[in-house]
């Protein structure tokens, strides 16, 4: 028997053998609504959903034009023949989403020309395959989504600040470069350069309320942040959930295993090595979970894990002890030691925390173990950063009463804290660079994958820190967008440098989940909240920024609201204030809907799962049937030799309909 | 980029980017790259040619491809068999292996190049064809007979749900869609 088989596409009617006719898609292929129905189907959908339909068919180019052509003849039959009259109504709506879609091709094709570094993504992932690629896709979003808030800063609060900005007159030398301070205090960088004013155009009477407009654009800023951080999270969840099934079961994973990405040669020779190592070990694995530890073993086991847990909780609050004092005792002392001592913090303590996963090293799989290791750097980052935080709210609130160093602390107050942002930004930069050449030296091509380790380690911390810093320094994501950009060819440069790929694929795409998610929790939840603590309980500065002479920030939105009241034409803007958003009621009867909401959706994921198990079982049973019958067929056809053609031609019909009976049931 | 530009027509292009999952820069680029493999002659006629397999495989995204023979011999529609591609075949491969395609066809047309007889399923002959080309061809690289046999063994036990021997495609599909790095590895880009 000629096999049908889906290499003679399009041929019509072959030899099927009786095995093909009962597998479930193959069947459906062998005895498809014919063209007719198919383009009957493809006819009355809508033209985009029919491009969509049509460019998924697993077809060549020539049958899928011919389809095509088919279905606008159809289609042309159908109007002539049923003469609808066409509403001008469709005529325009027509008109409008076909101008519209032109609009969009002609955007995306401008915004291919602006794809950075497209070249150099493709180079990395040829020789270092997808796991690796993604993380420098993540880079680029982040820079992406920088650019965005740079423009929205800088278009909204610094422009008009320029236009009504006084010279600078203070001295200049190369040391603010590092500091941030000094010169840098009287320029748009910083906070304290805003005035408070409205700030007037001679000619025309508008006016423009810099500090309204500096609370609203932060203020918007932040929702779209949340809003595109939810939207990536929940998309990224939902194309790489999380399946606990993923991680049973390393066999079947070698049907789709291959990076189709690579491209050079010795990258493809190397991870076909890599292939071979893993699939040795894991016919070889003797489980963890199989192993019959004794109860002393046990024991053990738990006791130096929780040793190394104390151990590192232990590191993390010396840690923010010491950054305490130090910042304490640092307000006369030159600027510069306390963001060097953090950086310096920041990026030894991992590597004794990797230490200590070299200990518990045998206890557990490798992916496990760089989860805890993650979680330990995250825990220790947040700490550091939130005793940096509860420092600076605490100081500005304490300086407050130093009346003697009245203009001394006008300076501290609005420019260290970015100024000490500033410099971290930097030396993180710095050192990281240094940390790549000694890792480089230190760490031969085997290890080639824990430098991605310290890779993600840095990136919360670093997109943390812009956005508390934000609020005092508009202009922070331009410094991002320089660090990225060297954050970038450092690694690139590293990367190539070290000559093999990482053994063991990391599930690229789950850990750019995590990643992501990372971003959200500890990082913007915690940005937050310390913004949030920050117009509302602390008072502005009175010498500087644009809240002088306000006792708390949010006061300038209640003022406002105040003047709109005298406006009987904004009365509902007023009401909104304060019957929605100033309303205790609102929000909680909105997080009881969203509750709710949400519970209906996880019943529905129930009956979901219940119904995966039962069609499982269903699919099993229907094999084992299927067998059955075709043992029946053989012992039948084998105990009558040459059977006449009817009876031949009765018996595949009778496969027929007891295929047909089959896929209905399915 | 100009000069290729002008040799495709414009209806041709916006049809091609209809029937397949590319841009318009994406067609105009595998335009170029398919003329390049063509002597200069040939360049004229390039939509009725067939370019031979030997010279796809120079492409610098297939050559080193373990699966380029596989790929070749699926997206060819050449009566022959032989497996030279026309510049429709190779828009066809090209957008099944870009960035904007379905996990769907893009499983489907992979469950097709691991289907090393072109039968319809993947049974054990193929099975092993698949994991030597995982492991590289050579006498040292291969995995031993038994080491095989279990590796299959187990294969089978976790994907072929209907146990009869073979995985068909809506089981390679299954398998398919618990790996999320899937749609993300399957792709090659000019």
């Amino acid at each position: 028997l000629k096999g049908w088989g889906l290499g003679q596409r399009g041929r019509g009617e072959g030899q099927a053998s009786p095995m093909m006719l009962l597998d479930g898609y193959n069947f459906f292929l062998y005895i498809s609504p014919t063209e007719e129905k198919l383009i009957k189907n493809l006819a009355s959908m809508s033209s985009r959903e029919r491009v969509k339909a049509i460019q998924k068919t697993p077809k060549t180019m020539k049958e899928k034009r011919d389809i095509r052509n088919k279905v606008l003849m159809e289609k042309t039959k159908k109007s002539v023949s049923s003469s609808i009259q066409i509403n001008c109504c469709t005529q325009c709506l027509y008109k409008t989403a076909l101008s519209y879609q032109q609009f969009k091709n002609g955007l995306s094709e401008y915004l291919h020309l602006l794809q950075l570094w497209q070249k150099t993504l493709k180079v990395i992932g040829g020789k270092f395959g997808t796991s690796v690629l993604s993380y420098f896709v993540f880079l680029k979003w982040l820079l992406t989504f920088n650019i965005f808030s740079f423009l929205v800063n800088f278009s909204f609060i610094t422009i008009p600040q320029l236009i009504a900005s006084e010279p600078n007159n203070l001295p200049f030398n190369g040391l603010e470069l590092l500091t941030g301070a000094g010169y840098f205090k009287k320029t748009v960088l910083y906070y304290g350069f805003y005035t408070n004013s409205t700030i007037t155009k001679t000619e025309n009477n508008s006016s423009y309320n810099m500090q309204l407009a500096y609370i609203f654009t932060i203020g918007i800023y932040f929702i779209i942040c949340f809003f595109s951080l939810v939207y990536s999270m929940a998309k990224s969840f939902r194309k790489n959930f999380i399946n606990p099934q993923t991680y049973s079961g390393s066999a079947a994973k070698l049907l789709c295993i291959w990076d189709f990405n690579i491209t050079n040669e010795k990258a493809v020779k190397l991870k076909q090595s890599n292939l071979r190592t893993q699939m040795k070990e894991s016919l070889s694995e003797v489980t963890l979970e199989v192993l019959n530890l004794s109860l002393k073993q046990r024991i053990a086991r738990i006791a130096v894990h929780l040793l190394v847990w104390m151990a590192s909780l232990g590191i993390a609050a010396a840690c923010c002890a010491g950054v305490y004092f130090l910042s304490r005792n640092n307000l006369q002392a030159a600027t510069l030691v306390l963001p060097i001592v953090v950086s310096l913090l920041n990026l030894l303590i991992p590597f004794c925390f990797a230490l200590f996963g070299l200990i518990e090293k045998f206890q557990y799989p490798r992916h496990q173990l760089y989860l805890l290791l993650l979680c330990r750097n995250v825990f220790l980052k947040i700490a550091i950063i939130g005793i940096l935080c509860y420092y600076w709210l605490n100081d500005v609130a304490t300086s407050e009463k130093e009346v003697k160093f009245c203009s001394l602390m006008c300076t501290n107050l609005c420019h260290k804290t970015h100024g000490q942002e500033l410099a971290l930004n930097y030396f993180h930069i710095i050192l990281s660079k240094h940390q790549e050449i000694c890792d480089h030296w230190r760490i031969r091509c085997v290890k080639g994958d824990r430098r991605f380790h310290t890779f993600l380690d840095f990136l919360p911390c670093l997109f943390f820190s812009c956005r508390i810093g934000i609020f005092f320094a508009p202009l922070m994501p331009a410094m991002q967008i320089i660090s990225f950009f060297i954050i970038f060819y450092v690694k690139k440069v590293s990367l190539m440098r070290n000559c093999q790929p990482p053994r063991k694929v990391w599930r690229a795409s789950q850990m750019t989940t995590l990643f992501i998610f990372l971003l959200f929790f500890p990082s913007f939840t915690g940005v937050l909240s310390v913004m949030a603590v920050t117009i509302w309980r602390r008072t502005p500065s009175k010498q500087c920024g644009p809240f002088q002479g306000l006792t708390s920030i949010i006061d300038a939105v209640s003022g406002w609201i105040h003047i709109l009241d005298s406006y009987s034409s904004s009365k509902w803007v007023v009401w909104i204030y304060y019957n929605l958003i100033g309303s205790v009621h609102f929000f909680f009867i909105l997080t009881v809907i969203v509750l709710i909401i949400t519970y209906l959706y996880w019943q529905i994921i129930e009956g979901r799962r219940i119904m995966v198990r039962l069609l499982h079982e269903q699919i099993i049973n229907e094999g084992k049937d299927k067998m059955f019958l075709l043992n029946k067929l053989r012992t039948l056809q084998t105990s009558k030799p040459d059977p006449p053609k009817e009876q031949q031609e009765v018996s595949s019909k009778a496969w027929v309909f007891l295929c047909c009976s089959h896929s209905s049931d399915k | 980029m100009g000069g290729s530009a002008s040799q495709l027509p414009r209806d041709l292009l916006g049809e091609y980017q209809e029937l397949t999952f590319l841009s318009k820069q994406e067609i105009l680029l595998a335009h170029k790259r398919f003329s390049e493999l063509l002597s200069k002659e040939e360049r004229e006629s390039i939509l009725q040619k067939r370019v031979p397999k030997s010279q796809i495989l120079t492409l610098p995204e297939l050559r080193a491809n373990p699966f380029r023979d596989r790929i070749c011999r699926v997206f060819s529609t050449s009566e022959d068999g032989d497996g030279s591609m026309s510049f429709e075949d190779f828009l066809d491969m090209l957008s099944v292996f870009s960035d904007s395609a379905t996990s769907e066809i893009k499983s489907h047309y992979a469950f097709r190049i691991f289907d090393f007889d072109d039968d319809g399923t993947l049974d054990r002959k193929d099975l092993e064809k698949l994991v030597n080309c995982l492991t590289g061809e050579g006498d040292e690289t291969r995995l031993s007979e038994s080491e095989m046999d279990q590796l299959i063994q187990n294969i089978l036990e976790e994907s072929d749900i209907d146990k009869d021997g073979t995985i068909n495609l809506s089981e390679f599909q299954h398998v398919i869609s618990r790996s999320p790095d899937f749609a993300s590895s399957f792709k090659i880009v000019l």
